[in-house]
């Protein structure tokens, strides 16, 4: 009885995004939301992956992806582009496990709030240093990998080729993390050890390195979230992709809720969703005249999906 | 909590006679001698003159600052409320805080009423947004409010700030200070005997029924709610609290200031909220107040120029932050945003009971008990596989 009411929702949910894809046809906001949605996607990625292994929201997330960028930026004065991406995304797979050892580990059996109010201090530390490092010169420019700006045109609008490379790279992640989470053994200890700790420990998984394995794989995914979206606007600030020009965190967030929190694919359709909405609010008539309709239309997102459907669009009740 | 009858485990010991390490009457609990009176009454006299007659000598922008202080306290206690009390966490409470600002602000400069009544819509707006959250996010689980507050934030930052007739647009809404409180030092003492009547209120809030039952669920939400807790009711009565002495705290800061501005109540600001309560001292009323003065006075302890008696050495501690090597100035602006969060990871991984829990050992002693550096309070216990 659940199941089919299940799949009718789901049925009607795909129903209306149709609608909303031919209402959009041929507008830019759709091309433009779906990439943007992509950088979303990718941070909802990593915080998926995080709340299932942990049970924990880590506002920390889109400072991964800063502090990559500024690796990006670093490295490459010195070295070539290829390189500099390399040590960038190093660089951010290091700050995951440094988080994890120094933060998290001491953490493991203490209240669910207090780890949250961790992370986002480790996001406002990475700010700050940011802010500190940076001296005088907040502002700083970044290259795309992929300088070429319109190799194909949709619907009328030119797309570069780093917003293909977004993309893709949003397409071609979640489904290896999907092929990870049922396929390998290392995909189901990490389901095993967000599930049942205890028995996890049982039959010999450590659930401790567990943990350290999925920060270090999270900062991953934000430091690529990072170093492919941030170029496309070519300059960031401290805390670019938490609170500055992109701020991915919370739209990053909402697309998580929309796909349950525990959802991979959830996590790439609700980057979606909330990029394409977030994009076509201006387009919205009723909107004139609100400041940022795109940040109004992420919240009543995020409100909408609590209070319609809490366990959120592809999520299970547990 | 196990709060213990101090009186019965003491004499208890003695009567084991464990404890005893210079008493001068045995058998009875120990109190200080008149020398012991007088360093108390001394400690406490320094602290009152730091806080009531020191300003007083104070030129009137600093005395703003301190104003601040005070305000931040309320803040604090705020969210001492949610953290401390029901285990959520506000990332919005700039927005709270904001919103009461602008409220009050609006009120006072547009509708033409008084201070008072500025206050009170400030508070009953305040208390609106918590519940209207508050009831959305425990749709879930009440983590759910630390992400729906940290959307509203930005929410407020970016759209709700630039509804211009709400804010007065770029310049500001003017929120003159009420009449009889004119001066920035009578202020002062106005904002000081609100933080008294919020502490006052919050302690009476934690005698009651509601505040057993707040401290019941924060520590397990399910073993509260088979003794009968109404979880959801009790956390989203803690949330209205909150979002009470949020807009009081914006009221105040807003007429402050005299002058409000939207760009002051970023994301930054909301960090800074949870920092200061954080290190303060979850639960821990004076914790909680003097952390919450602290970091609203960091700025201004690092800008200030000290000058010690005698020897007539000068002592600015941004000129010495500047001589730091290899790294660009940490000024007085980045100097809080750097300090702040390493206090608060070390707090959290090494000292979670705060300031507070330092502390404790002086606010024992000041009551007339003996000063035992390793006196840390009751320990928390989490009971780890029953998390809710």
């Amino acid at each position: 009885m659940d199941a089919l009411r299940e799949r009718w929702l789901a049925i009607a949910g795909a129903a209306l995004a149709v609608l909303v894809v031919v209402a959009l046809a041929g507008s830019d906001a759709l091309v433009i939301g779906v990439i943007t949605g992509s950088a979303y996607g990718l941070v909802a990625l990593g915080l998926v992956l995080i709340y299932k292994s942990s049970g924990v929201f880590n506002f920390a997330q889109g400072e991964f992806g800063t502090l990559a960028v500024y690796a990006l930026y670093a490295a490459h004065q010195h070295v070539p582009y290829g390189v500099a991406v390399v040590i960038a995304l190093a660089a951010a797979a290091l700050v995951g496990l440094i988080v994890e050892r120094v933060i998290i580990r001491p953490l493991f059996d203490a209240p669910r709030v207090t780890l949250l109010v961790a992370t986002a201090g480790v996001s406002l530390l990475a700010i700050g240093l940011e802010f500190w490092l940076s001296g005088d010169r907040l502002l700083h420019n970044v290259d795309p990998a992929l300088p070429n700006p319109d190799r194909i045109t949709l619907a009328g609008i030119a797309i570069s080729d780093q917003r293909l490379l977004l993309l893709g790279a949003l397409v071609v992640l979640a489904a290896l993390l999907g092929l990870f989470f049922s396929r390998t053994n290392l995909g189901l200890a990490i389901l095993g050890a967000s599930q049942e700790p205890t028995a996890t420990e049982l039959v010999g998984i450590s659930v401790k390195r567990v943990s350290t394995l999925v920060w270090v794989l999270a900062a991953l995914l934000g430091g690529l979230a990072g170093i492919l979206s941030v170029p496309i606007g070519k300059t960031f600030t401290p805390g670019v992709l938490t609170t500055g020009g992109l701020s991915a965190l919370i739209p990053g967030f909402t697309a998580a809720v929309i796909g349950g929190m525990t959802s991979l694919p959830g996590a790439f359709v609700g980057g979606i969703i909330v990029g394409v909405a977030q994009t076509a609010a201006p387009e919205f008539h009723f909107l004139n005249g609100v400041d940022n309709p795109g940040t109004l239309v992420v919240f009543v997102l995020l409100v909408a999906i609590l209070v319609i459907r809490p366990q959120g669009l592809l999520g299970r009740t547990a | 909590m196990t709060v213990v009858n101090e009186s019965v485990v003491e004499g208890t010991a003695e009567v084991v006679g464990i404890a005893p390490v210079s008493t001068t009457r045995p058998g009875l609990p120990f109190r200080p001698g008149p020398g012991g009176w007088a360093a108390r009454g001394a400690l406490v006299l320094a602290v009152a003159f730091l806080v009531v007659v020191f300003p007083l000598t104070q030129p009137g922008p600093d005395v703003q600052i301190f104003t601040q202080a005070v305000i931040y306290a309320v803040i604090g206690l705020s969210l001492n409320v949610l953290l401390g009390y029901t285990g959520q966490i506000s990332l919005g409470h700039q927005a709270f805080v904001g919103i009461g600002a602008f409220a009050s602000a609006y009120t006072v400069s547009v509708q033409g009423q008084s201070f008072w009544v500025a206050i009170v819509v400030a508070m009953l707006v305040g208390a609106l947004q918590a519940f209207l959250l508050g009831a959305v996010s425990l749709r879930v689980t009440g983590l759910y409010f630390a992400l729906v507050t940290l959307s509203y934030g930005l929410l407020a930052e970016q759209t709700l700030f630039g509804i211009d007739k709400f804010t007065g647009g770029g310049a500001g809404q003017p929120a003159p200070k009420p009449a009889g409180f004119a001066t920035d030092h009578r202020y002062y003492f106005l904002c000081l005997a609100i933080l008294g009547a919020v502490v006052f209120v919050d302690w009476r809030m934690m005698r009651t029924k509601a505040g057993r039952a707040l401290l019941a669920l924060r520590e397990n939400p399910r073993v509260a709610a088979a003794y009968g807790i109404n979880v959801k009711a009790y956390t989203l009565f803690a949330f209205v609290v909150a979002g009470v002495f949020a807009g009081l705290g914006g009221s105040l800061l807003a007429h402050n200031d005299t002058f409000v501005q939207a760009n002051v109540f970023d994301f930054r600001l909301a960090l800074v909220f949870v920092l200061m309560t954080v290190v303060g001292g979850l639960r821990n009323r004076s914790g909680v107040v003097i952390g919450s003065a602290f970091f609203a006075l960091l700025g201004y302890l690092i800008d200030r120029e000290y000058t010690f008696p005698i020897t007539g050495w000068h002592l600015q501690i941004e000129k010495l932050l500047a001589k730091l090597p290899l790294v660009p100035d940490l000024t007085k602006e980045v100097a809080p945003l750097v300090l702040g969060p390493i206090l608060l990871l070390v707090t959290i991984t090494m000292y979670p009971g705060g300031i507070g829990q330092q502390l404790r050992p002086v606010g024992r002693w000041l009551r007339g008990k003996r000063f035992d550096r390793h006196d840390e309070g009751p320990k928390e216990v989490m009971v780890a596989d029953v998390r809710a």
